[in-house]
């Protein structure tokens, strides 16, 4: 048990991120701080006033293991409790959570403000790739 | 110009179209449920806690609401169950992350009743501090507020509310004084928050307080509060006072102390042993609370399932100056939905 614990972890570590987001609301370049900040709802608006919403693939993908570990330092499971409880208090809206990378890109291309974590370079003509600590992964 | 008139309401058709994509009702309707057993004067008894229903809506790009409606036992109505309304708040989101707040809230004057809320799952531990079950804080507040949160590095937090005072219902305020909260926190590290916060109140004679009792006397309450929370990822401590001024013309005024700690350890991501300790410390002559000084210790032991599955088992034991000890071993499993 132990064992398969521990290589989920190491999965997920080894899983190479990427941050893309709509073309309208988030910055080109953000440092990995301003990142998690965000993607832990601690931001309503980017700097042109587009409301900010996050899109995460389901914690119990493969990309969404690695976004727990690498952005909120959390298991799956605590990833959801934490949004559970910030969404209860209404400081923040809970994310949406996708099934598939395509899903996940066609709501990130159609809504203005809209961040994401995947695995792979999106192409999308209304997307964009966020350099993070002046590197497209992480 | 027959031309130009439908263009221009194929435009305005389209507008309309287009901000109800971008901005299409997002509805989630979620619940909490807890089932308990404990034994109390060596009797074992189950019951039912609280059914908790919470919706969420985003109505569009700024407005949001939040509603929270419970259900739960009460011996006074023929069904011997009673709804009530916690919380209903409509959210403005005016700049950045300043927000205008408009309903019933969850009068944001500690950690607690402005983090857990009904959602037992959540709790620390089975029962809420002493300090609200000895009606010391208002738990509701009807009116209108301002709130910032995480704001520059500090991750500096605020709320302002004016609202209908101790003794109103939802509908009417029972007095011309309204109730004023003003909070402040910050976050200066990942799960670190300290808080403060001051709320008054003028409450009229013949007011209902908290404890269903018309009061006496006008009072002119003042609290002040006082919070350390801290959950990272191997312990837990969260730390609330509050110091309660009730001043009225005839008694003077009354300090009241109310406080409690909490902490707990993680042996395992999901298994957190805790202890909770409580103290209601009230001074001579104090009228608008039952004037009952009170310590308590709590033990157990809390098993996340999953993360909408919480067993807890706990022992308590108070002390209270007129009712002497007692002792309670309680178990509960609370789940979200």
């Amino acid at each position: 048990m132990l064992l398969l614990f521990a290589g989920i972890i190491v999965k997920g570590q080894e899983t190479t991120l990427i941050a893309i987001s709509n073309k309208k609301g988030a910055p080109s370049i953000m440092k990995m701080t301003e990142l998690k900040s965000v993607l832990k709802g601690e931001k309503q608006r980017w700097n042109d006033g587009t409301k900010v919403s996050i899109v995460l693939m389901k914690t119990n993908t493969p990309v969404g293991e690695a976004t727990c570990q690498k952005i909120y330092n959390m298991s799956g499971d605590k990833v959801k409790r934490f949004w559970l409880g910030l969404s209860f208090s209404g400081k923040a809206d809970a994310p949406i959570f996708c099934n598939s990378i395509s899903e996940l890109e066609t709501i990130v291309a159609q809504t203005p403000g809209a961040i994401a974590i995947l695995d792979k370079i999106s192409i999308g003509t209304n997307t964009k790739t966020i350099v993070v600590d002046g590197k497209n992964s992480f | 110009m027959k031309e130009l008139k439908s263009i221009t309401i194929l435009v305005i058709i389209n507008s309309f179209i287009g901000s109800s994509v971008l901005y299409s009702q997002n509805t989630q309707i979620k619940g909490f449920v807890d089932a308990l057993a404990g034994v109390q004067n060596d009797k074992l008894s189950f019951a039912l806690g609280e059914q908790d229903l919470f919706i969420t809506s985003e109505l569009s790009d700024r407005f949001s609401f939040l509603g929270e409606s419970v259900f739960r036992f009460t011996n006074t109505t023929p069904t011997k169950f009673s709804v009530s309304i916690e919380r209903v708040v409509i959210k403005y989101n005016f700049y950045g992350n300043h927000n205008l707040l408009v309903g019933k809230h969850h009068t944001p004057i500690n950690y607690w009743n402005d983090t857990y809320h009904h959602g037992r799952v959540l709790f620390p531990t089975i029962y809420r501090p002493l300090l609200f079950d000895a009606n010391i804080i208002p738990l509701h507040t009807t009116g209108i507020g301002l709130q910032g949160h995480n704001l520059g590095d500090l991750k500096f937090g605020y709320d302002f509310m004016i609202g209908n005072g101790i003794g109103s219902t939802d509908v009417l305020d029972n007095d011309a004084k309204k109730s004023i909260t003003a909070a402040i926190h910050i976050k200066p590290a990942e799960g670190l928050r300290f808080g403060i916060s001051w709320y008054n109140d003028g409450i009229a004679k013949g007011a209902v307080g908290h404890d269903g009792m018309p009061m006496q006397w006008a009072v002119d309450q003042n609290l002040f509060s006082g919070s350390i929370a801290y959950f990272g990822n191997k312990f837990e401590v969260l730390a609330e006072g509050t110091l309660a001024i009730n001043k009225t013309d005839t008694t003077g005024s009354q300090q009241t102390l109310a406080s409690y700690i909490y902490a707990g350890f993680k042996i395992h991501e999901k298994i957190v042993p805790y202890v909770r300790l409580d103290n209601l410390s009230f001074q001579e002559g104090e009228i608008f609370y039952n004037n009952n000084n009170t310590t308590s210790i709590v033990g157990g032991i809390r098993y996340n399932i999953n993360y909408v599955t919480t067993v807890k088992m706990e022992y308590q034991h108070q002390h209270a100056a007129k009712d002497g000890d007692s002792n309670r071993f309680s178990m509960q499993l609370a789940i979200g939905f």
